[in-house]
């Protein structure tokens, strides 16, 4: 079969596999005994032939010799030998009467004659028409038939000749000669071929050619492969006019043959009737096995297909989905094993889902913790950093002109560090709030939230010299306030790292690499040693020097924090005093 | 500390150390005079609502402003905030919750029970004590209480 073919489903494949495996069976068989059905009526046509010529040449063979024997007995009457012997002229009575008893008055296609060697005809006795015309030819010897002529068209002729001698072993001085007609009519074949089954012709003629007779009426010679003749009656195959089957005979010692002759088709026509009507049968068969075969299919495809649907149902979510196969056999058990397994996934997955619940839970829970976590770390640890701080300031402000540099310095000393805590503190805070935050995703106008930024960070700047350039920013989507944090540090720390630039220049602007905007801040600040790049956005991880630059290395890990939880990646390029840019990328509007 | 009656400036604080900065703050800028401090929330239900020393209810004058801690021990600030603005006579004082927590739920409860101004106490004390003194003047000064 085809590739295609072989893609068809099995609705299809299996009927048509069937009915073509049937209708070869149907047709090898149907073949095959149409066959031997032909064969069969072939022989049998060809026995009867056979049978019908040989019994009719006995017959014939039996009334010839019965004809020599009388014949034999006429010439061996003196009276007779003694008519012809006087050249007919005494003895005419006797000669007739002798006639007579061989062949009484009412057989009316015998003529007899009686012959001198002189070519006289010395007595007739019967139908003149059948009267030997001119005297015939000496015989070479007694009791042998002539083959048939034709006289006026319609009679056809055959005599048997005896030969008169003057005594038992005299000199020939005459012949007997009787003429026989042929009996050719409706009725005689009627007759004859009554017999034989009125199916067969018989047809006799001169074994060398014409004339020839169906017992109907003359006709031509068959052809010579009818007339070819065995040692035994064998029945041939021929033309004439249509195929048929004929057995020919010589009549022994005559020039006569006797044919047995079938038609071909009329022998073969039982067979073809019955091949339609097993074709009606075969064509049944066919037509029964292949919608057999097709309820057979959709026996085994319809459950398949439940199968199936029901399969891409629980696929699909739907997972109470169950099939009903009735029946033990294999599509049964399938149906059971599936109904088992979709209970299973079910079960599977409810158990997930309250797993999931569970664990939602937990960690809600724990996020909850967090949560009261940081806000007493807000509340509770600003409290005394306060105190501290204030406290501090109080010894400066009201104590101070008591004190000595150092004293003042140490003070100092605190004032900075309690003021750092702070800052740590707020800072942590944001970044853990960060990470916990849902995000609240909305489309972000970037060049609006970087204008606002640029503002801010203009005002904090003062009038330090600060050029900032902002270029064309495409939309994001994400959280404003994040995004507004990270890009704000980032600002911050451009600001922050051209401090001692003048002027510090800062560019905000974005790039498209294909696939992504990627948004840079650019400034011609301080950068940074490019080989410690991997610790730029690391909590609390600093790379200058706090009497540099003030920080507590939250900043840029926040910027981080915010951009990976929108799905995009930070980076950083710089030199050690020749600037730094920032680079980072958000989901696209 | 003021009689109750003259009380202009009411501090509900439980840190000490905050009280006293608060205190110096405002000194500061001279208004220390009518400062007067509760410890707790449970003191400050009892300065309006109470009977005893602190009972206000004879004088009829409130203060021009209260400053209110959230973290209070006994009675939350958050409480105090919500009993004084059920109190139709405590109703119309203005509060100014002045705390340590930034937390968003806090501010927005805060104001939904009706505090009027909310500020996060700094860790810089001069930040803080320009906070405070800012918000005494505004309150005091420049703000015309409904009478």
């Amino acid at each position: 079969m085809t590739r295609r073919t072989w893609n068809w489903s099995i609705e299809r494949k299996l009927p048509l596999l069937v009915s073509v495996l049937l209708v070869a069976v149907v047709l090898v068989m149907l073949g095959a005994a149409y066959q031997q059905v032909r064969t069969a009526a072939l022989s049998f046509a060809a026995e009867r032939v056979t049978r019908s010529t040989k019994e009719w040449v006995n017959v014939s063979v039996r009334s010839g010799a019965q004809q020599r024997t009388q014949l034999a007995t006429l010439v061996a009457d003196p009276g007779v030998r003694d008519f012809v012997a006087s050249g007919g002229k005494r003895g005419r009575d006797w000669a007739l009467a002798a006639m007579r008893r061989i062949a009484p008055d009412n057989t009316p296609n015998i003529a007899m004659e009686l012959w001198d060697e002189s070519g006289h005809r010395l007595l007739l006795r019967g139908d003149s028409a059948f009267a030997s015309d001119p005297a015939p030819l000496p015989a070479s010897d007694s009791g042998v038939v002539s083959p048939y002529r034709v006289r006026r068209d319609t009679l056809i002729l055959s005599d048997m000749q005896a030969v008169v001698r003057r005594g038992p072993e005299g000199p020939v001085i005459g012949r007997v000669v009787v003429v026989r007609r042929l009996n050719v009519s409706a009725l005689a074949r009627q007759m004859l071929t009554g017999i034989s089954g009125g199916d067969m012709s018989l047809l006799i003629g001169n074994a060398d050619g014409d004339p020839w007779t169906d017992l109907e009426k003359i006709m031509p010679a068959p052809p010579t492969e009818a007339r070819a003749q065995h040692d035994s009656i064998i029945a041939a195959a021929y033309v004439r006019g249509d195929a048929k089957i004929g057995a020919a005979a010589r009549i022994p010692g005559t020039p006569i043959m006797f044919i047995s002759e079938l038609s071909r088709r009329q022998v073969l026509a039982p067979s073809r009737g019955y091949l339609r009507r097993m074709a009606a049968i075969a064509a049944l068969i066919v037509l029964v096995g292949t919608l057999g075969a097709w309820w057979v299919s959709r026996s085994i495809t319809d459950p398949l297909r439940h199968l199936t649907i029901a399969a891409a149902s629980i696929a699909s979510g739907d997972l109470a989905q169950r099939v009903d196969v009735p029946g033990n056999d294999e599509l049964g058990r399938l149906g059971n094993s599936f109904n088992t397994m979709a209970g299973e996934v079910q079960r599977a997955r409810t158990d997930l889902e309250t797993q999931v619940v569970e664990r939602t839970r937990a960690l809600s829970e724990t996020n909850a913790e967090l949560e009261a976590f940081s806000y007493s770390v807000s509340h509770d640890l600003r409290a005394p950093l306060r105190a501290i701080h204030g406290f501090a300031r109080i010894l400066l402000e009201d104590h101070g002109a008591g004190m000595d540099g150092e004293a003042k310095r140490v003070l100092g000393v605190i004032d900075e560090n309690t003021r750092r805590m702070g800052q740590l503190i707020d800072d942590l805070l944001s970044f853990s709030r960060l990470g916990r935050k849902e995000l609240e995703t909305a489309r972000v106008d970037m060049a609006e939230l970087v204008r606002g930024v640029v503002e801010e960070v203009r005002r904090h700047a003062g009038d330090r010299p600060l050029e900032i350039t902002v270029g064309s920013l495409p939309p994001a989507r994400g959280d404003r306030n994040m995004l507004r944090q990270a890009v704000m540090n980032l600002l911050d720390n451009a600001a922050k790292f051209t401090r001692k630039r003048a002027p510090g220049r800062i560019e905000v602007g974005h790039q498209d690499n294909g696939a992504e905007a990627v948004y840079y801040v650019k400034d011609n600040g301080a950068g940074f040693d490019p080989r410690y790049a991997s610790k730029l956005f690391g909590v609390f991880q600093r790379l200058h020097r706090a009497e540099e630059f003030e920080g507590t290395g939250v900043g840029l890990a926040i910027v981080q924090r915010v951009v990976s939880r929108h799905g995009g990646r930070v980076w950083a390029e710089g030199k050690l005093d020749a600037g730094a840019t920032f680079y980072f990328t958000l989901p696209g509007a | 500390m003021p009689q109750p009656h003259e009380v202009e400036i009411l501090l509900v604080e439980d840190n000490p150390s905050d009280a006293e900065l608060t205190l110096r703050a405002l000194k500061q800028r001279n208004l220390a005079n009518q400062v007067f401090v509760c410890h707790d929330g449970a003191e400050a239900l009892e300065f309006f609502f109470g009977d005893g020393s602190h009972a206000l209810r004879e004088i009829g004058v409130v203060p021009k402003v209260i400053l209110l801690d959230l973290k209070l021990p006994k009675v939350d600030g958050l409480e105090v905030l919500r009993r004084l603005k059920e109190e139709a006579r405590t109703k119309s004082i203005p509060v100014v919750v002045l705390t340590s927590s930034r937390e968003e739920p806090d501010i927005a409860r805060a104001y939904r029970l009706g505090a009027n101004s909310y500020i996060v106490k700094p860790v810089d004390f001069e930040a803080f004590a320009r906070a405070v003194s800012d918000v005494g003047l505004y309150w005091l000064l420049l703000n015309h209480p409904p009478r």
